[in-house]
Parts: C-alpha cells; structure tokens; sequence
C-alpha cells in the first residue's frame, strides 16, 4: 500500500516535470524565434535577471517609522509590495469578517445593509484606485486602500454565507445544552460551523490581493508591481519576467504556509 | 423560563410532564391538533405514529424548541417556554458539533456557567464509559459510524443530568444489530439514572421493547389515537408471544383508525 501510494507520487512529480521540461522548451524555441528579441525574453535570460535581482542592495523607506532599509533589490521591492499589501489585507480581512458575521447573524441588519451590499460590491477594487488618488495620494496608504476593498469584499462573502448557513439542527442542540444569549450562540456555534468558509475567504483574497496589488502599483505606487513596469520602460522585458517569477513564488509560499495553517485548525472536517 | 407564578395553569397538573390541547400549524397542514396527555416521573413513554403525525413538533414543544398556537406544555408545575438544562434532546441526525471531539462534544453542556460542575473532566470520562466509548474520545464525529455517533449525542445530553430525556427517532439510521445492542444499553442507563424518558419511534417494535406506556398518535392532522401500557417485565424477548400480541394490539389500533390491512401497516411502518 505504501509503496503504492509511493509509486502513483513518483510517477505524478515525473509527469508534473516533464510539462515544466515541455513548457520551458516551447518557451525557449519560441523566445529564439522571436526578433527583436526583448518582444519575448528567454528562460535563461529571464532567470539571469531573476539571480540579477539579488545581486544588487537598494535602499527603501520604511512607511510610518521613516527609516531607511537596505536590501537586496528584488527584496527590498517585494517587502514595498507587503508595506501596503499585508495592512491592506488584514484591515480589508477584518472589517469584512466582521461585517459579514454580523449581518449573516442579524437578520435585520441583513435587511438593512443588503440594497448597499448588492450595489457596492460588484465594483471592481481597481476602479477605486481614483479615490486612492485624491484621497491618499498613490503611495503605500492609496494602494493599501485598493487592497483593503478587494480584501474587504471576498471576506465579507465567506463570513456572511457561514455564519449564515448555520445549521438550525445545531443552535437547537446548543439551545437544550443550555445556550441562551444570542453571543454565546455566535461564538459557540455559528462562529466555529463558519470557520471552513472563513479561512477559505481569507485565502483567496490572499491571492486576489496579489493581482490587485501589482494593479495598484501599475499606478505608481513603489513595489515588484511597479518594478515590472519600469523595467518594461526601459525594455528590460526580461527583469519584468523576473519580477513576476518573484510574485509567483512570494504568492505560492503563502498559500503553501496558510494551507498547512488551514489543516490543522480545520483537522475535524 | 417563566416562573410559576408568571404562568398559572388553570388545570391541576400533578405528573412530570403535563401536554394540554396543543394545536400546531405549519401553514395549512395541521401538524398537531388539541394532543393531550401525560407522563409520570421516571417513566419511559414512547410516542409512535406514522410519518407527519407531528411527533417530532410534539417532542420539540416539550423540549421548548417549538413554539405551539394553542394550548401549553408543563413540566414539574411549570409551563415551558424556552429550552432549559433539565430537558434533554437527543436528536435523529446526531446534531454533533462537527468542530468538537466526542470529549468535546459531552462536555458542551458542561461549560455552560448555569451548570454546576465542579469535576468536569471526571463527569466526561464517566459517560464516555458509561456509553462505551472508551479509545475513541478524542475522534471527532467523522471518524464514527452512525451507532457511535448516537451514543456519544445520548452522552452529551445526559452530561448536564436532566431529569427529562427527549430523544427523537434517534436510533432510525443506525442499523439492527447496533440498534438493539443500544435499546440494551439505554434501559441499563435509565435504570441508573432514573430519569424520565419520552421516545419518539415510527417502529412498533421499538416501542414495545422500550416503553411503559405507547402512546399511539394518527396523521392529518397528528391527533392521540390511543394508549397502551406495555405490561411486560424487562428484558423483554421479541420472540416472546406476549411481546408479538402487543405489537399486534399497536397494530390494530392503527387498523381501526384507517381501516387498512396489515400489510400495508408493515409497510409503513
């Protein structure tokens, strides 16, 4: 059985190498094929400005305290990036959960609140990016507002729909076990039968966030998003291909971190 | 809970549990119209009836789950309103908090601060022996089968020590062999705790090995058809004839209602 199970994985990591092997091929025919040849960076330059962007330090500001960091450069870009991209998120996770958990408990408040819920909610994050502007100006604050939104909104959802889909089987087991307030129902019930839907509202506006951010730097606030563009200005496509690798890996170590996270506090589903 | 002097009841109410005329209508099915009896301390009572008879809204009302248009439940001289500590519910579906494990789940009732425990940790491992559930206290409910996961809803409700039991066709998705296995093991829990049982069945045979008295109710709209008082000593033996002539006396009571042969009566039931 084990060594089954080890066989079906060795053989899924072959198969999964063999299309990076095939990708990185078609990426490479197809980056030789290409003149002029910044249209379409290769893998080999693409990685040399990836191993580029370590080799030199740059120095940023830190926001708030004001003091000067220095760093290597591709680092130094990413930890602008979570200066907005981590206040954003979290402030944008909080104040949605709190939201939706009370508007998916109190019905009332859900009557309340759901005309300007519809009607606010399809807007796009970015499409705040106008407010960002006069309002904080494009700097680390205006593009941690856009984050804000996109988080706001997708936490709101997971909170709203679990606390909201409680089952009535289960408040009324708590009920004849004793559970009287409306507060301890919440905390003692709602709150931990939500938990699955939470945590995965939380983890997929990590992600959107990661797409909202880079949009928000295209703007002008400092970070890898921002860097992507400059490089480009400069027709240096291959550093833009590093800095999306640099996303991709920052995105990817997050989600790895949070899933195991995830595992353990959701061991009972 | 509305106290005794808040709540006078016009007619002498001397049993554990006193149901007076109560009518219950969801729209316009009649779920319950004018039910009236009583149950004695320490009695095990079952109620049996075929689909929507309102057996389940008629355990719901004593337990104070459900709210009914006319009439009043009294338990102890005092009317119910609300659910309350003292009245147990053990439910058809588990109704197990997914989030908690089987320790976790007895102790729910526990940590309410209107319940006295001074050694919560002793009082669980007591019912999880009590209910053999010795090995697996640490499981969380789905790891267990359906008998298991049964035993441990009979623990959590007797954890807070009510002195009414409700329990609600808890044993119809457990299969024979378990389900027979655990009417033993409940009749051996009764015994000890002396508490007053109200067992809601749709299976005759379930109620003739479990119940002092069968209280026999009809469909739309659910009314009493008639009692039976089982007069046979403990362990009852199913093969036994007196055993079979009262499931045939439960029978026919239905006959006499519908007039319908018996073999559509086994089929129903």
């Amino acid at each position: 059985m084990v060594a089954d199970t080890f066989g079906v994985d060795l053989q899924r990591c072959l198969r999964g190498l063999g299309g990076l092997l095939v990708f990185l091929l078609v990426w490479w025919l197809g980056a030789m094929a290409t003149q002029p040849s910044y249209l379409v960076p290769g893998p080999l330059d693409s990685g040399r400005a990836f191993v580029d962007l370590f080799a030199t330090s740059t120095a940023i500001i830190v926001p708030v305290l004001g003091n000067r960091l220095v760093l290597p450069t591709g680092f130094a870009h990413l930890v602008q990036t979570l200066f907005h991209y981590v206040p954003g998120l979290l402030l944008g996770a909080s104040c949605g959960i709190g939201l939706g958990i009370a508007m998916g408990w109190n019905g009332a408040l859900d009557d309340w609140l759901r005309p300007i819920v519809r009607m606010l909610r399809p807007i796009p994050p970015l499409a705040w990016v106008v407010f960002a502007l006069v309002w904080f100006g494009i700097h680390h604050t205006g593009a941690a507002f856009i984050v804000f939104v996109g988080a706001f909104w997708i936490n709101f959802y997971g909170a709203y729909s679990g606390v909201e889909g409680v089952s009535s089987k289960l408040t009324d087991a708590a009920s004849t076990l004793g559970v009287e307030r409306e507060l301890s129902m919440l905390k003692l019930v709602a709150l931990p039968n939500a938990a699955p839907q939470l945590l995965t509202g939380f983890r997929t506006s990590m992600g959107r966030c990661w797409m909202i951010v880079v949009g928000a730097e295209l703007f002008g606030a400092p970070g890898v998003g921002y860097e992507i563009i400059n490089a480009s200005n400069n027709l240096a496509m291959a550093t833009s291909v590093a800095y999306m690798f640099l996303i991709s890996l920052a995105f990817v170590c997050m989600d790895v971190g949070f899933r195991f996270v995830e595992r353990r506090v959701l061991a009972w589903r | 809970m509305a106290l005794n002097s808040n709540s006078p009841t016009s007619w002498e109410c001397n049993e554990k549990i006193c149901v007076r005329n109560i009518s219950r209508s969801y729209g316009s099915t009649r779920a319950l119209a004018d039910v009236s009896f009583s149950v004695a301390d320490g009695e095990f009572f079952c109620v049996v009836g075929p689909s929507g008879c309102g057996k389940t809204t008629l355990l719901r009302a004593i337990a104070g789950l459900e709210d009914v248009d006319s009439g009043s439940v009294v338990v102890d001289g005092v009317s119910v309103t609300n659910p309350d500590l003292n009245r147990g519910m053990v439910f058809q579906e588990y109704a197990l908090f997914p989030w908690r494990t089987v320790r976790g789940n007895i102790r729910f009732g526990l940590d309410r601060p209107s319940c006295e425990c001074p050694d919560c940790e002793t009082r669980v491992q007591e019912l999880v022996d009590l209910v053999g559930l010795d090995g697996s206290e640490d499981a969380y409910p789905k790891e267990l089968s359906g008998g298991m996961k049964q035993r441990v809803g009979i623990a959590r409700a007797l954890a807070v020590d009510p002195e009414i039991l409700l329990m609600d066709e808890p044993f119809a998705s457990v299969d024979a062999r378990t389900r027979d296995r655990l009417h033993a093991e409940l009749l051996n829990i009764w015994n000890q705790t002396e508490q007053t049982i109200v067992f809601v069945t749709h299976d005759i045979n379930e109620a003739v090995t479990l119940a002092d008295r069968v209280l026999i109710m009809d469909a739309n709209p659910g009314t009493v058809q008639s009692m039976v008082t089982v007069g046979i000593d403990r362990p009852r033996q199913r093969t036994a004839q007196e055993f079979t002539e009262y499931v045939i006396q439960i029978r026919d009571e239905f006959g006499t209602s519908h007039g319908v042969t018996e073999e559509s009566l086994m089929k129903d039931f």
